[in-house]
């Protein structure tokens, strides 16, 4: 499946994932074997989900009132779950996304100091 | 919540099981054979169990199973030490237990309303003019005059004829029933709505004997008619009257008061026709015989109902030149101790329940105590279990919950056995024998407040004894505990532990110089002089006219009554009185005095009295100073007579002689009496009271319904109640007799010496129960601290101590604690003089002799308590003592 080494791959904290999915459901409304997919693909493989994972995490996020799920059919018209981020979920991704910037940024500047002062 | 994360989870296994097949689905399409594609589907979505498992943990409330997880391990803790628990659920028990009793008698005389529509805006009113008392009886008029002119103010006012004693007859068994008569609109002002039948209509009761109409209370129902609902429509007789019966007040209603049942409603205008009132009760002015109710309008609050009747009153006294400027008229909230006016102190009742709430707090205390010093030992030994689930990752806050969950779990169950205790107690108090024919009732039941109170006591009891282990254990080092893992009590410890044993026997002494004070209070009234000889006194009451006899009958059959009672075998003297001492009922008037001037201050002169026969002094021995007894000879149309008290003369005539004097009363307008003895004081109303004013006048010039026989007897009066019933029987079958008892029996009344028993009865149970938990306390610290001291005493002796002076050491130990204990009890109870010596009749609230023996008591018994730990240390064998180390 994926052409990558294991240690390669990151494991996922938790609040990343919750972000994940948010940042995948901005594209439009899912269902959860989808959106696994888009993740993986996305990261180029590189965020390695065990897919079941993402199942306590979508009801992690609707119990949170950040996503919504609804009946629908998807596309070779099979009846599947979409799950739809709500505006609170909206909300809540520009903040986790302005925090984890500030957070990626700090781990860089910490890691790659003489770069950051060279710029 | 709950439907929510059902149907969250509902499909959550058909999206798995979808989510595999479309992995499988794209691995096919990349090539895979079906098997294999289906196997790394699998692979890749991970362990399907713990997904469920996980996405179920999200949707469940975690500190529900979190409190869930504690109680169990909670209670598989308790099991383990099953005499741990049993000690400490006994001693919450009874420490709750009596809390909760106390509770349930201050629920139903100050805190249960009475079970009316609104309780809150009922009130009755009461008058008073400067220097006089206070009083609930108004006249008809004046109460049409007040409600006339307060429409905006009270939307109902209603008047009642209070407590008055008919006999009730069915086929011809004529049976006392305390009855009222009220006016029409009485039952739908309080909002009562009948159990059975109908109640009196707002229209009934105008006309002067127009409604022979009866409404019965519930429970006269069910006991004087076995509940049997034909007697609604059936016709009874009252008083020898005819009177149908048309319904049966609702269950829980008794009246105005909770404490005691009326029986029996009728119209007000049937009064006059079946009880003596006077034909013009309804309109004379000064006929005060009404207490008024009524219901204040909801937008009207206390303060603006007292200035209107303020302006009533002044208008009322506008017709009584007397009274204008000093009546008052106030409105008074009706709780559920009913028409309770006691000027002089108006927040008894509450201050006493507080007082006695406040000893059965200081019982549960002392019982807290107890549980804190054993908890504080377990957490000792649990430190290392506590160490051990911290390192394995339990958070501090979740040691404590775990540990609070035990010491609550604990509090609760020793909450019920307390209620079932509470139960037995308050059942064991209300079946007090009160010696009086009144419907009496003393209902401690366990309504929801009892309920609420016990489960509120307990909680906090869990609460406040296990904060302080549950910080301790949890604040515990876990490197040093897991560590040393030895011993880990600490001198700090231990002066925890006896600085509680010290506050536990202050507790528990001040409990028993409360008692102490109770029950030497108790003996001072029962020694008191009385000024007549209770004792070899038989009392039978009766009234012939529930059994239809008029005024003429009544004297005759009086009259026959006393002279054959004189000449039964055994009976000494006898003779006839209205009412007897510390009885229900008695006879008070305003009195005019010949050649008395009453100072300005004063109000006018004011006696009770009481109407007897002559023989009264003789049966009663009740010393005669000067003059004459009442002879024979004063007769109905003889001259007006009556006796006097030392207290009268001396107050009215000012140690002249009163002999010949004469004074006329309120009751007897018309005509005064000429004094013609003067007898020593007795007490007739209450302990308390400075002997007030008191007069005799005969019976035959003073008629009055309702009276006592009293028979002195040659024998033990219980003996001869068979002879005296049977004679009054063989003059009439049908004559209903009732308070049957003699006379010290009918000493142990409310008004005598029953509240003194009452409050010295559970002033000593909290009083010994706070000496049995102290005693224990002690017991329990004493030996504790000699078995952690064994090694200590194994060397000593080894070393060559004496046994003596091992027993004195742990003594000494002993000592300090009871010492201080003591002196701190001392200074507790005597803080507390101020508030006891407003209960307290005949001894000081500083007592010596009651402090002296408290502390006695407390100290011999604390000592013995410390003697056995201290004997068993004596006999500690060095040997046994090093090598257990």
């Amino acid at each position: 499946m994926s052409t990558k080494e294991e240690c390669e791959r990151i494991e996922l904290l938790q609040g990343t994932l919750d972000l994940l999915i948010l940042r995948t459901l901005l594209l439009g409304p899912a269902h959860g074997h989808a959106i696994a997919k888009a993740i993986e693909f996305n990261s180029e493989d590189v965020l390695q989900v065990e897919q079941g994972s993402l199942y306590p995490a979508l009801h992690r996020l609707i119990q949170r009132r950040w996503i919504s799920v609804e009946e629908g059919t998807s596309e070779n018209n099979r009846r599947a779950k979409f799950y739809k981020l709500t505006p609170k979920g909206r909300r809540q991704l520009t903040l986790e996304t302005r925090k984890w910037d500030k957070l990626a940024g700090a781990i860089a500047r910490i890691l790659r100091p003489r770069e950051q002062e060279g710029e | 919540m709950m439907w929510r994360r059902k149907r969250m989870l509902e499909e959550l296994d058909k999206d798995i099981r979808e989510h595999i097949a479309r992995e499988t689905q794209d691995n096919i399409e990349r090539g895979m054979s079906p098997e294999k594609a289906h196997y790394a589907a699998m692979r890749k979505f991970g362990n399907v169990t713990r997904v469920k498992e996980e996405t179920r943990e999200v949707w469940s409330v975690v500190w529900v199973e979190q409190i869930l997880a504690d109680i169990r391990l909670g209670l598989r803790m308790l099991l383990k030490s099953p005499g741990f628990a049993f000690v400490s659920i006994l001693t919450l028990a009874l420490g709750i237990g009596a809390n909760t009793a106390v509770f349930s008698l201050v629920d139903c005389l100050v805190l249960r309303p009475l079970p009316i529509e609104h309780p809150e805006r009922v009130v009755f009113l009461a008058s008073s003019w400067k220097g006089g008392q206070a009083s609930t009886a108004f006249s008809y008029a004046d109460f049409r005059e007040i409600g006339e002119q307060t429409p905006t103010i009270f939307s109902e006012m209603t008047a009642i004829r209070l407590y008055q004693a008919d006999g009730v007859s069915r086929d011809r068994n004529s049976q006392p029933m305390l009855g009222s008569y009220v006016a029409g609109n009485f039952f739908d002002a309080l909002g009562i709505k009948p159990a059975l039948g109908r109640l009196i209509l707002p229209s009934e009761g105008a006309i002067t004997g127009a409604d022979p109409v009866l409404v019965v209370s519930y429970s006269y129902w069910k006991s004087r008619f076995s509940g049997d609902p034909n007697i609604v429509g059936e016709k009874v007789t009252v008083n020898g009257l005819p009177v149908t019966v048309i319904g049966i007040a609702p269950e829980g209603f008794r009246g105005l008061s909770s404490l005691v049942d009326m029986q029996g409603y009728m119209p007000l205008a049937m009064a006059p026709t079946l009880k003596d009132a006077p034909a013009d009760f309804l309109t004379a002015r000064d006929a005060a015989y009404f207490v008024v109710i009524a219901r204040l309008r909801p937008d009207i609050d206390m303060q603006q109902a007292q200035s209107a009747l303020q302006v009533v009153a002044e208008r009322l006294a506008q017709k009584r030149p007397k009274l204008a400027g000093i009546l008052t008229i106030r409105a008074v909230h009706l709780g559920p101790a009913g028409l309770t006016i006691n000027p002089g102190h108006p927040e008894m009742l509450p201050l006493i329940s507080t007082l006695f709430l406040g000893l059965a707090a200081s019982v549960l205390v002392l019982a807290c105590m107890n549980i804190a010093n054993l908890l504080l030992v377990r957490a000792d030994s649990r430190e290392r279990e506590m160490a051990t689930r911290s390192a394995l990752g339990a958070t501090r806050s979740r040691l404590i919950g775990h540990l609070l969950t035990e010491s609550i779990l604990l509090a609760l169950l020793g909450g019920v056995g307390g209620v079932l205790l509470g139960l037995g107690a308050s059942q064991a108090l209300s079946s007090i024998p009160l010696h009086t024919s009144l419907p009496v009732v003393l209902d401690f039941r366990f309504d929801w407040r009892v309920f609420a109170y016990a489960f509120g006591v307990a909680l906090l009891t869990g609460i406040l004894v296990g904060v302080t282990p549950a910080l301790r254990a949890a604040r515990g080092d876990v490197n040093r505990i897991l560590h040393e893992g030895g011993r880990t009590s600490t001198a700090r410890d231990h002066r925890l532990r006896s600085a509680l044993v010290v506050a536990q026997l202050g507790g528990s002494l001040m409990l028993l110089v409360v008692a102490g004070l109770f029950v030497r209070s108790l003996e001072h009234v029962q020694h008191s002089d009385l000024g007549f000889d209770p004792n070899g006194v038989l009392n039978v009451s009766l009234d012939p006219h529930e059994a239809g006899y008029d005024e003429q009958q009544a004297r005759e059959f009086f009259r026959n009554l006393l002279q054959s009672a004189r000449s039964l075998p055994g009976v000494q003297s006898a003779s006839l009185a209205a009412s007897v001492p510390m009885g229900y009922y008695d006879l008070g008037t305003a009195l005019r005095i010949e050649g008395y001037q009453v100072p300005a201050v004063e109000r006018e002169p004011y006696a009770a009295y009481n109407s007897v026969s002559p023989g009264y002094f003789e049966t009663m021995r009740i010393h005669l100073l000067r003059g004459r007894e009442f002879l024979d000879s004063d007769a109905e149309n003889s001259p007006p007579v009556a006796i006097v008290s030392q207290a009268m003369a001396d107050r009215y005539w000012h140690g002249m002689d009163p002999i010949g004097r004469n004074f006329s009363s309120d009751d007897e307008p018309n005509h005064s009496r000429q004094v013609v003895g003067v007898v020593k004081n007795i007490r007739a109303e209450s302990f308390e009271a400075e002997t007030s004013p008191f007069f005799y006048v005969p019976f035959a010039q003073s008629y009055q319904p309702v009276a006592t026989l009293q028979v002195r007897t040659a024998t033990a009066p219980e003996t001869m109640v068979r002879e005296v019933t049977g004679l009054i029987h063989s003059l009439e079958p049908v004559m209903p007799v009732f308070d049957v008892q003699p006379m010290t029996v009918a000493l142990e009344t409310v008004n005598g010496f029953l509240l003194f028993q009452f409050a010295a009865g559970l002033a000593a149970c909290l009083g010994i129960l706070g000496l049995v938990l102290a005693v224990v306390g002690v017991y329990g610290v004493i030996s504790y601290a000699a078995s952690q001291r064994t090694h200590e005493i194994g060397i000593r002796m080894a070393l060559g101590a004496e046994p003596m002076q091992v027993l004195r050491m742990i003594f000494g130990q002993g000592f300090i604690i009871i010492v201080a204990g003591v002196l701190i009890g001392l200074v507790a109870a005597a803080g507390m003089a101020r508030v006891l010596q407003n209960f307290l009749i005949g001894v000081r609230a500083l007592d010596p002799i009651t402090y002296s023996g408290a502390s006695f008591l407390l100290g011999l018994v604390a000592l013995a308590a410390c003697y056995i730990p201290a004997f068993r240390a004596m006999r500690v064998d060095p040997m046994t003592a090093l090598r257990h180390e």
